[in-house]
């Protein structure tokens, strides 16, 4: 998979005449990656295969390889829960890394106006990402719930008809999982937003106020623009975390109320070890995939792949 | 990287925007201790009270028991020790699963971000897609995969799988961090000679303390608090302590301790949680220290 | 690195653990009891167990999906355990037919399993004509547990059918207690229509719809008919409920907030916990035309092995699972009663001695969910049962719908 041999920004001019002793030197690095590549063949690219190969089977507990053509793929396409998973992931998608990033910024930008005990703030803001849902997800899942948490709190104050019943109501109830999600992430993603707020150059912020620009708008206008690899990095860490959303549902709805908040990984989930359906968990897998690719290769190619010289 | 000083504007009297900024974040804070102020109060009540009152009062009983419980005598099948059991096994795995998958991530960066090695950028944008494969497809195949070369349900085979599964994240940020080094850095070596593993440990290692505070942030998260992986491939003598808790947390038909529930969800993430109050700091300072110049 | 060569030296020593303790009958058993309840019976087969001069290792992972992956992942690497637990059921059927778990027909034979079994639990348990599985108890799905006091306040019966139950329901409501206590998780919902089903369509209907999965019941009268009593009793319960675990609703029982619950025997445990006994501060009773009693339970498996230690530690623990005073604790402690129908049960609580009095008669046994149809097809139908459950403008006739389609396509 790695064969030395595309010449290296690092010495582009004067490739004819060193190329060969380049070469030579540039083995280490092959062999270096070539742990890596094994891995990517076997585990990656292997389980993918397998699991687009399983997905045309008729397999339920155990996996055999008989093929039914895309029998599968037509029952998963009259699913009414995979359709309502696809839904789902996807509102949850958008307004969770949108949501994620909009707060994280807030936060940090907040964070980073000189306040005092910076270090407690910081720390309640990113410690949710260091708990699992196990249990997280049962506190608010009590919260939320209208018998339980705010809405009685409130009710008991004296606000008889102050109704919070996301959590039990099939339209409002993948926000829930959304709130929760951002309670999560956000804070992550405050941290690599504040990080990049703290390289950005100190005369900029001098000659912005000798221009009398206003602080949101070197925000927004300068700073934002000059954080971009730090939002990608963030998004694609968030987008990771999206894909595979499962712990977070089946603590605090398994799904429920109804189907109204199942989700793809879930599904899969379910079909490969509850349901002894290996076929259509695994068909539902690769649309999983097929989607995932669809969306992040030309992001990726134009990125990562095409640019032969060293990327910027 | 020292200058790591607040950037915004930088008033210090308290004028109407201080106060605006310190209400938004006093909110923010709120809404973010408040599933931990749930379970704390909770660990702290006895069941009674629990299936009586608000979840966000203080405890009229406080006890401990339940944190006692939760670490020594929960029971999880028959074994009753609670999750002090799990403890070492989760550390076993832990650390050298953080160690080899930060090297890894290290040296695949490094060499996807400085050599230009033919092919390498291909295995990288397979290595993003792959994160964004769900785990449990993974696992079945894995498992034959494993049992074939004969190290399946062990404390090795769980700390490869750790390895591989933070391939992509690791690679990823290294990858970045190395790309955002000035590049007169890696010249200068090169002119002097270095080859690739000269330049990995004498030039890129010692300046990579501030992604390896970040990538170990992440990895002591990511590897304490997995479940799937160390149920599937540890092994019955290495199950992490996330075995445990989800054994006392999600039993099939028993009744459900709530105190200790919560208890042991706070004492099962005490590492992580210690991680990030001692290194916070160090985390935004270390991306800080280079990332942003790409 | 030295830490390689620790990393090492550890699998290392593992390994040689492991292979040693297989000479002393060390007999590694994986199941999904948790709870301190669940805990304290299967507590009593490994001290039997010990007793008979073997070593038990539990392995005990909660949540009986991941249980089973984690087994069966281990069946099929050649890692298995002595014995794994399983529902009653179809659960284990490839295992079977693939050859991994070992027939128990001599032990079957000679403890005359046939015979003190009730039939519907030794035809989950046969294939080809050999016993592949232990089973262990029986837990009936689809017990009425309900409040004496809350009962006594309101001036309602225990009820009869259904149709009493959602009348005696409306009469708590006016008294201002939660008529019907129900964990509102997709599983908890399809058992509370079960126990719809069974009572009110009858035996009959339950097999045909759940077991040969005949499109004919799903569209007749009576399954419409329970179908509609069942959308009744969305009435019934608080809107709480959704998300709620079945065992905070128990406990709405427990503390006089609701009057009624449905679940399976195992829910006993939690009025034992709380300091009360059956017939006192709570009863139970089968709603139904006729007193139905939907039976499942558990079974343990044996996987293949060559290994002569482990076939031997295979023997023994079979022999233990089924003593009859082993049954009697066993099943005291897990709310199930026991599998053999010889065994005096004089001495449990009095909800257990219903069951197996009821149960006497076979015209009584019903098959469960998990013994007439596939995980793949109970999954389909759970899903168009909480589909249901939670739109109350869904009507009958498109249930029946949902219920045809996955009759069609759940393999």
């Amino acid at each position: 998979m790695a064969i030395v041999s595309i010449p290296n920004a690092v010495a582009t001019s004067e490739r004819p005449a060193k190329s060969r002793r380049i070469n030579r030197t540039r083995l280490p690095a092959a062999l270096a990656l070539l742990p890596t590549a094994l891995i990517v063949l076997v585990v990656y690219i292997g389980c993918m295969l397998w699991t687009v190969r399983l997905s045309f089977t008729s397999s339920t507990l155990l996996p055999k390889l008989d093929w039914v053509g895309f029998a599968q793929y037509s029952r998963l396409f009259m699913n009414d829960r995979f359709l309502v998973s696809a839904e789902n992931i996807l509102i949850f998608g958008v307004l969770f890394i949108s949501g994620c990033l909009i707060l994280g910024f807030l936060l940090a930008v907040f964070i980073d106006q000189n306040v005092r005990a910076e270090g407690v703030f910081r720390t309640i803001f990113l410690y949710p990402y260091s708990m699992s849902f196990v249990v997280t997800g049962v506190a608010w899942q009590w919260f939320l719930n209208p018998g339980l948490g705010l809405e009685k709190l409130v009710r008991d104050m004296g606000f008889e008809s102050f109704t919070f019943d996301w959590l039990v109501n099939q339209q409002m109830a993948i926000y829930t999982i959304v709130i929760a999600g951002l309670w999560h992430g956000a804070g992550l993603t405050m941290a690599i937003l504040l990080a990049g707020l703290r390289g950005v150059d100190a005369e900029l912020w001098k000659a912005s106020r000798i221009d009398g620009i206003p602080v949101w708008r070197v925000y927004l206008s300068i700073v934002l623009p000059l954080l971009r690899p730090m939002v990608v990095t963030a998004t694609v860490l968030l987008a990771v975390g999206v894909v595979k959303l499962y712990d977070l549902v089946v603590a605090m709805t398994l799904g429920g109320p109804g189907i109204a908040t199942e989700v793809p990984a879930k599904f899969v989930m379910d079909h490969l070890f509850e349901r002894n359906n290996i076929a259509l968990g695994t068909a539902a897998a690769t649309v999983m995939l097929i989607t995932v690719v669809a969306i992040l290769a030309p992001w990726v190619y134009a990125k990562y792949i095409r640019p032969q010289g060293r990327p910027a | 990287m020292t200058t790591v000083i607040p950037q915004g504007s930088r008033p210090r009297r308290l004028t109407a925007g201080r106060i605006g900024i310190y209400a938004f974040l006093i909110t923010a804070a709120l809404f973010f201790t408040l599933p931990l102020w749930i379970m704390i109060v909770t660990s702290l009540k006895p069941m009674d009270e629990i299936r009586l009152g608000n979840i966000l009062a203080w405890p009229a009983n406080l006890t401990f028991d339940a944190w006692v419980k939760a670490w020594s005598s929960a029971c999880t099948g028959l074994e009753c020790n609670g999750i002090s059991v799990g403890f070492w096994n989760s550390v076993r795995i832990l650390i050298p699963s953080v160690i080899l998958s930060i090297a890894a991530g290290a040296i695949n960066g490094y060499a996807l971000s400085l050599w230009r090695v033919r092919g390498a950028n291909l295995l990288f944008g397979i290595l993003l897609l792959g994160a964004f494969i769900p785990y449990q497809v993974f696992l079945y195949p894995l498992v034959r995969i494993f049992s074939t070369t004969g190290i399946y349900n062990s404390l090795l085979c769980i700390i490869i799988v750790h390895v591989i599964f933070g391939l992509p994240t690791m690679t990823l940020l290294f990858r970045n961090y190395y790309t955002g080094l000035p590049i007169e850095l890696f010249k200068a070596a090169r002119i002097d000679g270095g080859g690739f593993w000269t330049i990995f440990f004498r030039v890129m290692l010692p300046m990579s303390t501030p992604m390896i505070v970040v990538a170990a942030i992440l990895q002591v998260t990511g590897i304490w608090n997995d479940f799937i992986f160390g149920l599937t491939f540890a092994g019955r003598e290495n199950l992490p302590m996330t075995v445990q808790l989800n054994n006392i947390v999600h039993s099939t038909q028993g009744e459900r301790a709530y105190n200790v529930d919560m208890a042991a969800t706070m004492l099962a993430a005490l590492v992580p949680l210690v991680v990030y109050f001692v290194s916070g700091r160090w985390f935004v300072r270390g991306i800080a220290a280079g990332a942003v110049k790409g | 690195m030295s830490l390689k060569t620790r990393v090492s030296a550890y699998t290392l020593a593992v390994a040689l653990i492991a292979s040693t303790g297989a000479l002393a009958q060390k007999a590694e058993v994986l199941h999904w009891w948790t709870s301190a309840g669940e805990s304290a019976s299967v507590k009593v087969f490994a001290d039997q167990y010990t007793k008979a001069g073997g070593t038990w290792v539990d392995n005990a992972i909660a949540g009986g999906a991941n249980a089973r992956a984690a087994g069966i992942n281990r069946i099929v690497g050649g890692n298995p355990p002595a014995m794994m637990q399983f529902n009653t059921g179809k659960q284990f059927d490839e295992l079977v037919t693939n050859d991994l778990v070992r027939d128990v027909e001599n032990k079957a034979k000679a403890g005359k399993w046939r015979e003190i079994m009730p039939k519907p639990i030794v035809e989950a348990t046969v294939r080809d004509g050999k016993f592949f599985a232990v089973p262990i108890n029986i837990h009936g799905q689809n017990w009425l547990f309900y409040n004496t006091k809350l009962f006594k306040d309101a001036g309602v019966e225990p009820p009869k059918t259904f149709p009493e139950l959602i009348a005696a329901g409306e009469k708590l409501k006016a008294n201002g207690v939660i008529p019907l206590a129900l964990g509102g998780q997709p599983n908890w919902e399809h058992n509370l229509f079960r126990a719809v089903l069974v009572g009110n369509g009858g035996a009959d209907l339950f097999r045909k719809v759940y077991g040969s999965r005949d499109q004919k019941a799903a569209k007749s009268p009576e399954f419409k008919e329970a179908t509609e009593l069942f959308g009744k009793m969305r009435a019934l319960v608080d809107p709480g409920s959704p998300g709620r675990n079945w065992n905070d609703a128990a406990a709405l029982v427990i503390t006089n907030k609701a009057a009624m619950h449905f679940n399976g025997d195992w829910a006993k445990g939690e009025f034992t916990a709380a300091g009360q006994t059956a017939g006192n501060e709570y009863g139970c009773t089968i709603v139904g035309k006729e007193p139905r009693i939907v039976i499942g339970g558990d079974v343990f498996v044996f996987p293949t092995t060559k290994d002569k230690d482990q076939l031997a530690a295979q023997d023994k623990l079979a022999d233990v699972l089924l003593d009859p005073t082993t049954q009697l604790e066993f099943n005291k402690k897990k709310g199930s009663i026991p599998v053999r129908l010889d065994v005096d049960v004089s001495s449990m609580d009095v909800c257990a001695q219903k069951s197996a009095a009821v149960l006497k008669d076979p015209a009584n046994q019903v098959e469960a969910m998990e013994l007439l149809s596939t995980p793949n097809f109970s999954g389909a139908m759970q899903d168009a049962v909480t589909q249901f459950w939670n739109n109350p403008n869904m009507s009958a006739d498109a249930f029946v719908e949902k219920v045809v389609a996955a009759m069609q396509s759940a393999s």
